[in-house]
C-alpha cells in the first residue's frame, strides 16, 4: 500500500518517523490520528497548506506528531476559534489555500461549544475532528457532558444521571455543513475524515472512543458498543448531514466585498477664519430620547466649527436607547478644550419633562448661576434656581420632536454666540433640511 | 480615531462583540475595511474575537479587536496565549464604570493595573493610554508599530469620555507614524526556521506565517525555541526569560509621553486618559494666575516609563497624581521612582474629575509619601 503512493509520488504519511505515541496501550486516540494522517495522503496535501490545531488534554498531544503540516497549540475548548481566525485571514486576505483541521476532545468540544456553533454557522473551511472519549482523561477521568448514562466516572462513582448531548444535532440547528459520526475502530474512519476535510465549508467528524485509564473500570461499555449512550438509545453512526448548498464563508465575504482600492474620504468641515467664539460657553441640552437631542447638539457643534471655534459633544442617556431622557453636553471655546465636562452651565435647555428630571438628578439646577439661560418648554415646572428664564412653548409650535432644536435655535439668538445664518448651512445637508431650515427661520424672524 | 488609526496603521482584520462603550469603534471597523475587502467580522464572544486576531495575525495580518472591562476580563486567557505564543495583536480597551456590569454609559479609570499586571508570571504588557482624540490616532498606530516590532499583544487603554466624546480635530495636524511589519524569517539564510529563535533574550524572533513557506510550530505551552512543548529545559526557561527580556530591555524606543514641564516648579501633575485632560484645564488656569507647575501626561503606562517620570520630577516636592478609579491604582505603581516625595492622589468615581478638584489638590499640603 504505501509503496503503491510512493510510486504515484504522494508523500506516505505526514506523522515524524521516528515519534511514538504518547497514548496509553489501546487507547482510541491511536486510532483517530492515524486516521487523519490516512485522509491527509488520502488527499495527497502540500504538508504547507495544511494546519493542524490543537485542543488541551490528551488530544492536545496530536498536533506534534505530525511531521511537516504547520501546527497550532491552542486553549483548552478554544482552538476552534483559533482556527477560525486564521481561515478568514486565509480565505479572504490570502489566497485560500489552508486546510485546517482541530483536533479536540469532549471536555474542549463543551467548554468551547459556541466556538463549535459559531464556526458551522459562519461554514469556515474547518474540520473538526471530535475524540469523544466521554470524559476527562488527563485530568484523572472526570465525567464530561459527553459522558453516556449510568457512565461511572472519578466524578460519578455512581453513575452518571445526566444525558450525553448530541453534538451532531447540536450542529446541525447550527446549519453545519458536513456532519458524521464515527467509532474510532471503523475502517472507514480515514475515508470519512478525508471527505470531511476536502468539503468546501465546516465540518466535523465524531468519533467515539474509549478512555482505557479511566472508562474501562466500573463500565461495562466496550468497544463495539460505543453508540449505545443509554439503555435503549443508540446515536446514528455514518454521515448525518451534508448540505452542498451552502457557500464556503470566504467565497460569500469576497463576493459580497471584493477587493477595491481605498477612496479618500472627504467630509471635513474647513473652519471659516472669523473665531466669533472666544468664551467658553457649555451648554445642556436636556429632552427625550428619539426626540432629536444628539442631533440638535451636533448641529451646534457643527456650527460651532464652521465658525472657528472647537467643540466636544457628550452624550447621556439611560442603559436603554429609544426610551427614556437624552442630554447632551457641548462646550465651545475659542481655544483649546481639554476638560469636556460642564461645571456651571452657561445654556440649560429644557424640551420635556423626561429630560426636566434627569437634569434636576444630575443637580444641575444646583449648579446654574444667575447668567445661566434656561430655556424650557412653557409646560415644565423648573425649580427654584438661578439664572434667566426663557419659557417658551416649544413642544407645540416647533412639535416634540423638533423642541430641543427649537430650544436651541432661541438660545443661540439670545445669547448671540453664534450667527443663526450658519445653522442654515450646516442643516442644508440634512435630510429633513426643508423643515429645519423653516425652523431657523421662523427663530430669527421673533423678536 | 483608534479606528482611523487602526487603518492607517495597516490593520486588515477586526473581530468584535458589541459592548459599550467599545461599540463605536466596532461599528467603524465594520463600515471600512470591507470597503476594500479587508475583514471585519462579528464574533459571537470576546473569547472568540481576540482568538480570531491571534489566528489572522498567526496567519501574517495586522488584527485589532476592541471591548471594555467585562469583555476583556473574558480575553485574558487568549491574551496570556498571545505573549506566550509572540502574536502581535492590539485590543483597544475603553475602560467604563466598574465593578461587574457596572455602569455601561458612565466612564471609569478602573483598568490600568488589571491590564498591566494581566499576564500570569509577572510578564510586561505594553499599554498605552490616549486622552484625546489626536492620541487616539497617533497611540493607536504606535501600537500597532510596538505589537509588530516586538511580536506582542499590545492594549490601548482609554475610556468612555475619550472614545465616545465628539469633538473637532485638526486633521493636517495629525502625526502618522510610518506603518511597521514585524520581521520576516528570510528562507536564504543556511540555519531552519524555528518558531521562537532567537540569539539575545532581548531579540525578537523572526516570523512566518501559517501557510508560509517555512512550517511553523505555535504553543502555548512552555516550549524551546522550536516551539517544542517542553517542562523545565534549560532553553525553555531561556525562552520564558526572552518573553520579558525582549520587554523590558527595549523600553526607550516604546515610551511615548506628553510632557509640559516647568523649570523651577514646586509641584507636578501627572495622570494620563481622560483625567490627563482635565489636569491640563487645571494647569492653564494656575499658569495663567502665575502659578509654576509641570504636567506629565503619561501616555505610555506600561512599560513604566521610570526615567520620563524622574525626570518631570526634577525638583519638585510633590506630587499631584489624577486617575478617576476608587483608590489611586496607578500612583501605587510610582513608589519605587519616586522616593520620599510627597504624592497627593486625587480621585473620584462615577463622574469626571473637575479641573477645581485638582487646583484645590495642587494649593493644600501634601497628604503622604510614595
Amino acid at each position: 500500500m504505501i509503496s503503491d503512493r510512493r510510486e504515484n509520488r504522494v508523500q506516505g504519511s505526514y506523522l515524524k518517523v521516528d515519534s511514538r505515541f504518547p497514548f496509553c496501550k489501546g487507547c482510541g486516540h491511536h486510532h483517530i490520528t492515524h486516521a487523519i494522517d490516512e485522509a491527509l495522503v488520502k488527499l495527497n496535501l502540500d504538508p504547507r497548506n495544511v494546519c493542524i490545531t490543537s485542543d488541551i488534554g490528551c488530544v492536545g498531544l496530536v498536533d506534534s506528531l505530525f511531521e511537516s503540516v504547520h501546527t497550532f497549540h491552542t486553549t483548552h475548548g478554544r482552538s476552534t476559534a483559533f482556527a477560525t481566525g486564521v481561515e478568514l485571514a486565509d480565505s479572504v486576505l490570502s489566497d485560500s489555500k489552508l486546510k485546517n483541521v482541530v483536533v479536540i476532545g469532549d471536555g474542549g468540544a463543551m467548554i468551547g461549544l459556541l466556538h463549535l456553533v459559531s464556526a458551522a454557522q459562519l461554514n469556515v473551511d474547518v474540520t473538526v475532528v471530535l475524540y469523544n472519549n466521554f470524559l476527562f482523561g488527563m485530568t484523572g477521568g472526570q465525567n464530561s457532558s459527553f459522558s453516556p448514562m449510568d457512565f461511572i466516572t472519578a466524578t460519578t462513582p455512581r453513575g452518571n444521571i445526566i444525558p450525553p448531548i448530541d453534538i451532531i444535532s447540536v450542529l446541525d440547528g447550527a446549519h453545519g455543513g458536513f456532519l458524521a459520526r464515527k467509532t474510532a475502530t471503523d475502517d472507514d474512519l480515514a475515508e470519512t475524515i478525508a471527505v470531511a476535510i476536502n468539503y468546501p465549508g465546516f465540518a466535523l467528524v465524531e468519533v467515539l472512543e474509549l478512555c482505557t485509564e479511566y472508562a474501562l473500570r466500573g463500565n461495562s461499555i466496550r468497544g463495539n458498543k460505543l453508540a449505545e449512550v443509554s439503555p435503549g438509545k443508540i446515536m446514528e453512526l455514518g454521515v448525518i448531514s451534508r448540505r452542498d448548498e451552502r457557500t464556503d464563508f470566504g467565497v460569500a465575504y469576497r463576493d459580497k466585498f471584493p477587493r477595491r482600492p481605498s477612496e479618500t474620504n472627504s467630509r471635513f468641515i474647513v473652519p471659516s477664519a472669523s473665531k466669533i467664539v472666544n468664551k467658553r460657553t457649555g451648554f445642556i441640552i436636556a429632552g427625550t430620547a428619539g426626540e432629536r437631542v444628539q442631533f440638535s447638539a451636533h448641529m451646534l457643534v457643527q456650527a460651532a466649527v464652521s465658525c472657528g471655534a472647537n467643540a466636544t459633544q457628550k452624550n447621556d442617556n439611560p442603559v436603554t436607547q429609544g426610551s427614556g431622557f437624552s442630554i447632551s453636553e457641548v462646550v465651545l471655546s475659542g481655544e483649546e478644550i481639554y476638560y469636556t465636562g460642564i461645571d456651571t452651565p452657561d445654556v440649560v435647555i429644557v424640551a420635556s419633562y423626561e429630560g426636566l428630571a434627569e437634569l434636576k438628578a444630575q443637580g444641575v439646577f444646583d449648579r446654574t448661576v444667575a447668567g445661566t439661560l434656561i430655556v424650557a418648554d412653557e409646560s415644565l415646572d423648573l425649580p427654584n434656581c438661578e439664572g434667566r428664564f426663557l419659557k417658551i412653548p416649544l413642544r407645540r409650535d416647533y412639535t416634540p420632536a423638533g423642541a430641543a432644536f427649537g430650544g436651541l435655535l432661541a438660545a443661540v439668538k439670545t445669547t448671540g454666540v453664534l450667527p443663526l445664518e450658519i445653522f442654515k448651512e450646516v442643516c442644508a445637508g440634512q435630510k429633513n433640511s426643508a423643515s429645519l431650515i423653516k425652523m431657523i427661520e421662523k427663530v430669527s424672524g421673533l423678536s | 480615531m483608534i479606528a482611523e488609526g487602526a487603518i492607517a496603521a495597516g490593520c486588515r482584520f477586526f473581530a468584535g462583540y458589541p459592548i459599550t462603550p467599545a461599540s463605536g469603534i466596532y461599528k467603524s471597523m465594520i463600515d471600512e475595511l470591507p470597503k476594500v475587502g479587508d475583514i471585519a467580522i462579528s464574533s459571537p464572544d470576546e473569547i472568540s474575537a481576540l482568538a480570531f486576531c491571534v489566528g489572522a495575525s498567526q496567519r501574517g495580518f495586522k488584527a485589532m479587536t476592541a471591548t471594555s472591562g467585562p469583555g476583556f476580563s473574558l480575553m485574558i486567557e487568549t491574551l496570556q496565549y498571545a505573549v506566550m505564543t509572540e502574536t502581535p495583536v492590539v485590543i483597544a480597551l475603553v475602560q467604563r464604570l466598574g465593578p461587574s456590569t457596572g455602569g455601561a454609559t458612565q466612564g471609569g479609570q478602573g483598568d490600568a493595573l488589571l491590564v498591566g499586571h494581566s499576564i500570569a508570571g509577572g510578564y510586561t504588557l505594553p499599554v498605552f493610554s490616549p486622552s484625546n482624540p489626536a492620541e487616539a490616532f497617533e497611540l493607536t498606530t504606535h501600537a500597532f508599530n510596538v505589537a509588530e516590532e516586538f511580536r506582542t499583544p499590545v492594549v490601548l487603554l482609554t475610556d468612555k469620555e475619550v472614545a465616545m466624546t465628539f469633538e473637532n480635530i485638526d486633521y493636517d495636524r495629525l502625526r502618522c507614524s510610518e506603518p511597521m511589519f514585524r520581521k520576516y524569517f528570510a528562507s536564504s539564510v543556511d540555519r531552519g526556521f524555528r518558531n521562537y529563535f532567537f540569539e539575545n533574550r532581548k531579540d525578537v524572533p523572526e516570523f512566518s506565517p501559517v501557510g508560509g513557506d517555512c512550517k511553523v510550530t505555535i504553543t502555548g505551552s512552555a516550549h524551546d525555541m522550536s516551539g517544542k512543548l517542553q517542562k523545565n529545559s534549560a532553553e525553555t526557561i531561556e525562552v520564558l526569560k526572552h518573553l520579558q527580556e525582549k520587554i523590558s530591555c527595549n523600553t526607550p524606543g516604546m515610551i511615548a509621553v506628553d510632557e509640559d514641564l516647568q523649570e523651577g516648579a514646586d509641584s507636578v501633575i501627572m495622570s494620563y486618559g481622560i483625567s490627563a485632560r482635565t489636569c491640563k484645564e487645571a494647569v492653564r488656569a494656575m499658569r495663567r494666575r502665575g502659578e509654576r507647575i509641570s504636567f506629565l501626561n503619561l501616555q505610555t503606562l506600561f512599560p513604566l516609563p521610570v526615567q520620563e517620570i524622574r525626570n518631570a520630577c526634577g525638583s519638585a516636592k510633590k506630587v499631584i497624581f489624577v486617575e478617576e478609579n476608587m483608590t489611586g491604582l496607578y500612583k501605587g505603581e510610582l513608589a519605587g521612582i519616586l522616593n520620599g516625595k510627597n504624592v497627593v492622589a486625587v480621585n473620584d468615581v462615577g463622574k469626571m474629575i473637575t479641573p477645581a478638584a485638582i487646583e484645590d489638590a495642587a494649593v493644600e499640603q501634601a497628604g503622604g509619601t510614595a
